[in-house]
């Protein structure tokens, strides 16, 4: 016997069972799945039919007469928030007291919260993807060919890793599960102030200088470019910066609260 | 080389409204090979001692030693040499017995086939075969607490630390839990356990220590404890307050637990009717009277001033009632 294992080998095992316990409970998997198409689905129903092909020629024609192309992002961004239900893995283990069964064996204290972001991570890309094959299936088509769609789900795993930070410092510096589910009202406001049914110049008022300063508006707005304008680099570029900068600094303040609250007390 | 070495161990909590010491001092010794018993109400300090001991928690003052490594500065070394079954550690109630097992085999370091090997000889030590391929949460308090202690088991520990390991469970899944920590002391694994039963204390443990308020307050074999009282211990039972503040008077070196009044004496039968006569002449009333060997209960009555009242037969996942002093 190896007395002691490398950190990735430590960090696979344990996220092998986080993935079991995700595989265990599979309608915890529902509710953000069935939102996020609900959004794509409701959205195109209600305004494709104005913003869609009949609007070609007209000064709504933002979409290039393809709704779904427009409104998609709306739904990745908002299946990628299920990285969120990182801190809610992490904080069980901890409630439950699994986390001090492992903090008693001789392995990385890191491996035990990195798991839970991996898990987060993978769930993040199983949820956007989903979405984005419904979204294929109802007539997406990224403007920028079939790498679009790889794209735009890296910049939702990057979103989704911010929102994955976030919800596992809340949870360990709340100590709770609904501290780790904090994340998900974040999310509302950070969607709906944003350009998420129309382009940022049809925005007034205070809308649209918030809008301006919220994150959320350059990653829906990268999408989009992807999906509706083709390689519109300087927008693309944005949205990685802005869905990058925000799961560098989320994660950072993870990894630090998960290392204070996990120290010898 | 001593297993468990402890010398002068405190643990302070501070935080902004209020400074409590959980573990005041505390300081044993423990051979390889025997099963050490820390007995004592909720709150007394066990638990925070083993934490200490485990490496989960820091020490505030005094050191302490695992087979010679020390436990502050060594703790990655430690925790290769110790298992340990807590309280408040948890069990991944999703996956069944044999995927725990796996998992921890494989998280100590055992390759594939072997945790495979492993697993299945853990499942048959603590009698969970039949079970191994249904999720924990549908198993009974005793299958988690087995279970419990196999995967502490998992990398065959020199010292097994268990805190309160039969808290909750009837009286014949204890007993075969017992059965199991004895066997393990008879393999060579050095037991250390905290407990609040005296039964479990005396049935189980081949040295003791009766902490309280986070001190140590006796330690010894159970047949030396309860020698150090010294003699036999006669009880007296009146029916009425007045009766029993009367014999107060009258016995003055006895304690009063209730309606009883126990006094500690050599050759106790022998002078009961000398006792008898005393408290009639004085028109007190005895109700009983009965003379004994001393029991744990009686030493630990002795050293504390007050009964364990954690003592009496737990239930089955509900915690036994305590002094309710909780630390």
């Amino acid at each position: 016997m190896e007395s002691n294992r490398s950190f990735l080998t430590q960090l696979q095992i344990l996220t092998k069972r986080l993935v079991l316990r995700v595989i265990r409970r599979p309608l915890a998997e529902l509710p953000n799945i069935f939102i996020s198409a609900f959004f794509l689905f409701v959205y195109d129903g209600a305004l494709g039919g104005v913003f869609g092909g009949s609007a070609q020629g007209t000064p709504f024609d933002f979409a290039n007469g393809n709704f779904v192309n427009f409104i998609l992002p709306v739904s990745i961004v908002s299946a990628s928030v299920s990285g969120g239900a990182s801190g809610i893995y992490l904080v069980e283990d901890i409630e439950s007291g699994v986390f001090k069964r492992y903090q008693s064996m001789p392995i990385s204290k890191w491996a035990i919260i990195l798991a839970p972001m991996l898990v987060g991570a993978l769930r993040v890309l199983l949820q956007a993807g989903l979405i984005m094959v419904i979204g294929k299936i109802i007539g997406a088509d990224p403007a920028v060919g079939a790498v679009g769609y790889f794209m735009v789900l890296s910049i939702a795993f990057l979103w989704g890793m911010g929102f994955a930070g976030y919800s596992v410092a809340a949870g360990v510096r709340s100590g709770s599960s609904q501290g780790a589910q904090a994340a998900s009202f974040l999310f509302f406001p950070a969607l709906f102030l944003a350009p998420t049914f129309v382009p940022r110049e049809a925005l007034r008022g205070w809308l649209a200088t918030a809008s301006a300063y919220n994150p959320t508006t350059y990653v829906i707005e990268s999408m989009r470019a992807i999906m509706v304008d083709g390689w519109v680099t300087d927008v693309i570029s944005k949205g990685y910066i802005a869905a990058g900068s925000f799961a560098a600094i989320t994660l950072t303040f993870a990894v630090i609260s998960a290392g204070k609250a996990t120290e010898k007390a | 080389m001593l297993a468990v070495d402890v010398k002068n161990i405190k643990k302070t909590f501070t935080s902004k409204q209020d400074t409590v010491e959980a573990v005041k001092d505390v300081s044993f010794q423990v051979e390889q090979g025997e099963i050490f018993g820390l007995l004592g109400p909720n709150g007394a300090g066990k638990s925070t001692t083993i934490l200490m001991l485990t490496t989960l928690l820091s020490i505030t003052d005094g050191k302490a030693s695992i087979l010679g490594i020390d436990v502050e500065t060594q703790d990655k070394q430690v925790r290769e040499k110790i298992g340990v079954a807590l309280q408040d550690t948890g069990i991944d109630n999703l996956l069944t017995g044999r995927e725990l097992f796996f998992t921890t085999c494989r998280l100590w370091g055992y390759n594939k086939t072997d945790s495979e090997k492993r697993t299945k000889e853990l499942l048959e030590l603590v009698g969970l075969t039949e079970a191994a391929d249904r999720r924990v949460k549908t198993y009974s308090g005793g299958m988690k607490r087995r279970l419990d202690l196999g995967l502490s088991l998992v990398h065959s520990p020199e010292i097994l630390f268990l805190d309160e390991p039969t808290t909750g469970l009837d009286p014949g899944s204890r007993r075969v839990l017992w059965e199991e920590i004895k066997r393990l002391r008879d393999t060579g694994v050095t037991v250390i356990l905290t407990t609040q039963y005296l039964e479990e204390a005396d049935e189980l443990a081949d040295r003791i220590a009766i902490i309280d308020e986070g001190l140590v307050v006796a330690e010894g074999t159970s047949d030396e404890l309860k020698a150090s009282i010294g003699g036999d211990v006669i009880t007296f039972s009146f029916e009425t307050e007045e009766d029993i503040t009367k014999a107060q008077q009258v016995l003055t070196d006895s304690v009063q637990e209730k309606m009883e009044l126990r006094i500690t004496v050599e050759d106790g039968a022998s002078k009961i009717p000398g006792y008898l006569k005393e408290l009639t002449t004085a028109g007190i009333e005895v109700s009983s009277v009965s003379a004994s060997k001393p029991t744990l209960d009686d030493v630990f009555l002795e050293v504390t001033g007050y009964r364990l009242e954690g003592s009496e037969e737990p239930v089955e996942e509900t915690p036994a009632p305590t002094r309710g002093r909780g630390r």
